[in-house]
């Protein structure tokens, strides 16, 4: 059903005549490889994290002694972190900021990527090619002049001056758009034939077609957004305002730092992302042609 | 006729779906990146400015620091894109295995150390790579060498800490886009493709590749933008002075430090931005015309 | 679906109060930033209990969510956008950076002298803040310096504290090298990318990167050039635990690793963080450069307050300053006991806190001394571009501990510094 894919099935195929088919023990050796090598990568990429579990149930002294083992003091971290954070408050202000940033980044920037990719102009192609120099401006040569706005629109501290510059990610425009190459257009053209009009298709077709690009983004966006750094600092002037990223990141330079309560604090802050990463990730296997044919 | 009418309807369409991201970015964007480019032709401390013409430019040249991060950041980007790419796709090309048993407990892993906090993470970098450190344990004892590494202390080798770092937190995050994209391929090729004999390399270098081949330009165009920006490790790792001797200091932690640490000298530090724009223009242009070369061949 | 929670979200998101309005302070409401909450914060928020039961119109708003980094970026963000919307009404900064915000921003911060009598505080303290004859700072915490010792490691190399007392930096590496022949334990440990021991060393003579009229010192500075010998000496007898970082930095002296760490007097609280090593720490006045003028005290960071210009509460902010900091002798002797502040109010060195001894500290009385060495600390000018010969100064490190030429490296220091300060 997809052109591409089969000119490249076809282009193989003459090679494949000249291999000899592999051994089984050979086939056996290469799986106990991918194994050995998928263990040390994900022995690699845990062990951090779970350093960051052990610190969380030590005391910062133990920490800073470089202390290994679970220790006793996950209580005592909970309580500092508790009574010293509005806790409540400020994983709501994430939460809010993070979710709402989310949904509208997603709805506006695949907008954007799938009009891109699927109404090709030769001015949209020069703005795409802007919008890519855009994106790699550093953000700190914009900062001045994006709060000067924000201060003149009397926004200064609200959530809307944190969420509204990131909506219209070209990030995820680009991502988009670049995912949108492998939507197969016979599906959209069914869909006119059967009367549906460009944004019904949108909604109707690309969208659940597209759930393995819509998870991988969701989980991009939402974890950039939950950690956003700087223009939130810039921005948020007020304690009760302030996300969790900010707040655990003060923590830490203070002159005698509480790593254990930092860290038990790092861990709760992971958290979120974690399990909207395990939610998503079955997005990933069970494919996207399946679910159409 | 009715054929025009068509195409205009395509083309208002087309405006259409860009349109809200293109108001958005409009508000958000193109004033601040007026400003900064106008910016970057004034010279001065502070609120004190003044027009100095091409004065920054001008500056960039004699400026050493300036060019120590530029062949810093020059450095990381060569050498660390292209492992970070390979990895990310090999790891995502085994994890699409659908035989391939615990595939959900090791994509988690893997893409584990890009949710870790920044904070855990430099903490626990520092602490491996400390003189007496378990990296120096470990390679002691097989004989690799014979005295510690400085890790920090040493000026190559702190490049090659902060290389293994931003490789760590940011191979797993290139894999998603992988993984995702692999969804979209249909499976019925690879079946077939296996019945003829076609092994793993080959369909893996004539399949895969060619069908991910969007997706790996935009995580290349995107790594290459995020090595050029790079601020968040060395940052954390060297107490934001890019040690030892300069020899991590990037453009975005320069850009930093004009801005915020120094006495503020708003025009330079834009004018260093810009120079982040056109080496990712340069470089992007390159990665999408050889893109667009292999399509061809 | 998106459309649907996206509107759900929303809603719920709207019923925050933060998300489009700004909640404007109220009259007769004194917002502060500081940055660490058990420290400053929590002087400052001990000076605003002693001050709002006889003031009730007035409330003092501490905001202690942000790093001293954070605050600086947010400073001077605002400042440069010229926006002074949601910014403090009075905020902590480090005295060492003062003056590049007082030069840098004309007129965003309100004199201070003409309300409060600074002869009342230590002088370098008053002289960091003071501008064309106008002092704009309430002076806070002293970096009063000192060296603090594990006893027991000294002991064990057959030292006493006694021979830690008024010697040069020169007779400490005599001393650590004994050490370390004998105990096996570095004397100190040091951070290539943290200058501060090298800054603490020129100041105990007097000196800093700048001459008087604010032009750059580098290559016929003695001091420096003393301190940057010592440095490298510190390296060269192999007295040196290398770390990188904070939590390494104080790692090392908090476990036992190193003898000694030459420090300013607000480390006191990571220090007795560690209940179990009660009694085994002594504190000398920091060693001496052995050039001209150089004496046994420094300093080492160190903040002030600051009332900004645009403020609506100027004179609530300003009379809150001078009634408590600037009056309030008790008031120093809780915030010394509580969080290990010392002041720079002078009268405050009268008071009890001041004078008991610390049995942590092997029952010496600690706080008179640092009171001493406080009054001894040479006023020097920190200029406007102390970060940027900082940085040029940490470019260098790694060549001048390994023994590399010091003229060469003074030079460069010198040229790259230049450079930055165009």
């Amino acid at each position: 059903m997809n052109v591409a894919p089969m000119t490249a099935a076809a282009t193989a195929r003459p090679i494949a005549r000249r291999t000899v088919a592999p051994g089984k023990a050979w086939a056996l050796a290469r799986r106990a490889l991918v194994y050995l090598l998928l263990s040390i990568a994900a022995f690699v990429s845990v062990f951090p994290f779970v350093w960051m579990m052990i610190g969380a149930t030590n005391s910062s002294a133990d920490i800073i002694k470089g202390k290994a083992s679970i220790g006793t003091a996950l209580i005592t971290n909970a309580t500092t972190f508790f009574t010293q954070i509005d806790a409540i408050r400020i994983f709501w202000n994430s939460a809010v900021i993070a979710g709402v940033a989310t949904v509208l980044t997603l709805v506006v920037s695949s907008l954007a990527g799938y009009g891109f990719e699927m109404f090709r102009s030769r001015v949209r192609e020069r703005i795409f090619a802007l919008l890519l120099l855009m994106l790699s401006i550093p953000f700190a040569a914009m900062m001045v002049p994006l709060f000067v706005m924000f201060a003149q629109a009397r926004l200064v501290n609200t959530f809307a001056a944190v969420i509204l510059p990131t909506v219209a990610s070209i990030f995820i425009i680009f991502y988009f758009r670049q995912a949108t190459k492998a939507f197969p257009s016979e599906l959209r053209d069914a869909a006119k034939i059967d009367g549906l009009k460009e944004w019904q298709i949108f909604f109707y077709v690309y969208m659940p077609v597209m759930r393995s690009t819509y998870a991988a983004a969701t989980i991009i966006v939402f974890m950039t957004n939950w950690n956003n750094y700087l223009w939130p600092l810039i921005i948020l002037q007020t304690a009760e305002n302030k996300t969790i990223t900010l707040i655990i990141s003060a923590l830490t330079s203070a002159y005698t730092p509480d790593y254990g309560m930092i860290l038990f604090g790092t861990v709760l802050a992971t958290l979120p992302t974690l399990i909207i990463f395990f939610l998503l990730q079955r997005r990933f296997v069970e494919g996207m042609l399946g679910a159409v044919k | 006729m009715a054929q025009a009418r068509l195409a205009r309807r395509e083309h208002l369409t087309g405006w259409a779906f860009i349109a809200p991201a293109l108001i958005l970015l409009g508000l958000f964007m193109i004033y601040p990146i007026i400003w900064s480019l106008w910016m970057s032709f004034q010279v001065g401390k502070g609120m004190n400015f003044s027009f100095g013409g091409l004065a920054n430019i001008e500056r960039l040249t004699k400026d050493p620091v300036f060019l120590r991060a530029l062949g810093n950041t020059f450095t990381f980007f060569i050498i660390q894109v292209p492992i970070m790419i390979t990895l990310a796709l090999l790891f995502a090309v085994a994890l699409n295995d659908s035989t391939l048993r615990f595939r959900g407990l090791f994509r988690t892993a893997i893409f584990l150390p890009c949710v870790t906090s920044l904070i855990a993470y430099s903490t626990i970098f520092k602490s491996m790579f400390a003189t007496d450190g378990v990296v120096n344990q470990a390679l002691m004892a097989v004989h690799i060498i014979g005295s510690p590494i400085g890790w920090f202390t040493d000026p190559f080798w702190a490049k090659v800490v902060i290389i293994i770092a931003i490789t760590w937190r940011w191979t797993g995050y290139n894999m998603i886009f992988y993984l995702a994209a692999l969804q979209n391929i249909d499976r019925s090729i690879y079946e077939a493709a296996r019945i003829d004999g076609v092994p793993a390399w080959a369909r893996f270098r004539y399949l895969t590749i060619p069908m991910l081949k969007p997706v790996i330009l935009f995580t290349t165009v995107i790594s290459t933008i995020g090595t050029l920006q790079l601020f968040d490790e060395v940052y954390n790792f060297t107490a934001g002075n890019g040690g030892p001797s300069d020899s991590t200091l990037t453009l975005s932690l320069y850009i930093y430090n004009l801005t915020f640490k120094f006495m503020p000298s708003f025009g330079y530090s834009a004018t260093v931005s810009w120079v982040i724009v056109v080496l990712v223009a340069i470089l992007s242009f390159i990665q999408f015309l050889i893109a667009r070369d292999r399509r061809t061949s | 679906m998106n459309r649907i929670a996206s509107r759900r979200l929303l809603g719920v998101a709207l019923a925050g109060v933060s998300f489009l309005t700004v909640a404007a302070a109220s009259a007769g409401e004194v917002s502060v930033w500081v940055w660490d909450p058990n420290f400053n914060g929590a002087a400052m928020r001990e000076a605003a209990a002693r001050y709002t039961p006889t003031h009730p119109d007035v409330t003092i708003n501490i905001d202690d969510s942000a790093s001293q980094d954070d605050i600086r970026a947010k400073l001077q963000t605002q400042l440069l956008a010229g926006s002074t919307e949601g910014l403090p009404d009075i905020v902590l900064i480090q005295d060492d950076v003062a003056q590049k915000y007082l030069q840098s921003f004309p007129g965003a911060f309100e004199p201070l002298s003409d309300a409060i009598d600074m002869s009342a505080f230590a002088q370098y303290k008053v002289a960091a803040a003071t501008l064309d004859g106008k002092s704009y700072s309430l002076p806070f915490d002293s970096g009063v310096t000192g060296l603090f010792y594990r006893s027991d490691i000294l002991e064990e190399a057959g030292f006493t504290g006694e021979d830690l007392q008024n010697i040069t930096w020169d007779r400490l590496i005599e001393i650590g090298t004994e050490i370390k022949a004998k105990t096996g334990k570095p004397l100190l440990d040091l951070d290539l990318a943290d200058s501060g021991l090298i800054r603490m060393m020129m100041q105990s003579a007097g000196a800093w990167y700048f001459t008087e009229d604010g032009s750059l010192s580098i290559v016929d500075n003695a001091p420096l050039r003393k301190a940057l010998e010592t440095y490298a000496s510190f390296y060269q007898a192999d007295l040196v635990k290398p770390v990188s970082g904070w939590a390494e930095y104080t790692g090392a002296f908090t476990s036992g690793e190193v003898a000694m760490v030459p420090v300013g007097v607000w480390i006191t609280g990571t220090i007795k963080a560690n209940a179990d090593q009660s009694g085994l720490w002594g504190v000398a006045p920091i060693p001496r450069l052995d050039v001209e003028g150089s004496v046994n005290a420094s300093n080492q960071g160190g903040s002030s307050w600051y009332v900004l210009a645009s403020s609506d509460n100027k004179e609530e902010a300003i009379d809150f300053l001078k009634t408590v900091w600037g009056g309030d002798v008790d008031f120093y002797q809780k915030i010394l006991i509580e969080q290990g502040a010392v002041g720079s109010l002078l009268a405050a060195r009268e008071g009890e806190a001041y004078q008991a001894t610390d049995p942590f500290f092997g029952g010496a009385p600690v706080w008179q001394n640092f009171s001493q060495w406080l009054s001894e600390i040479p006023s020097v000018d920190y200029g406007t571009f102390t970060a940027e010969v900082d940085s040029a100064v940490q470019a260098q490190l790694p060549t001048i501990i390994e023994g590399g030429d010091l003229d060469a490296a003074l030079q460069a220091i010198q040229d790259q510094a230049q450079q930055q300060m165009q």
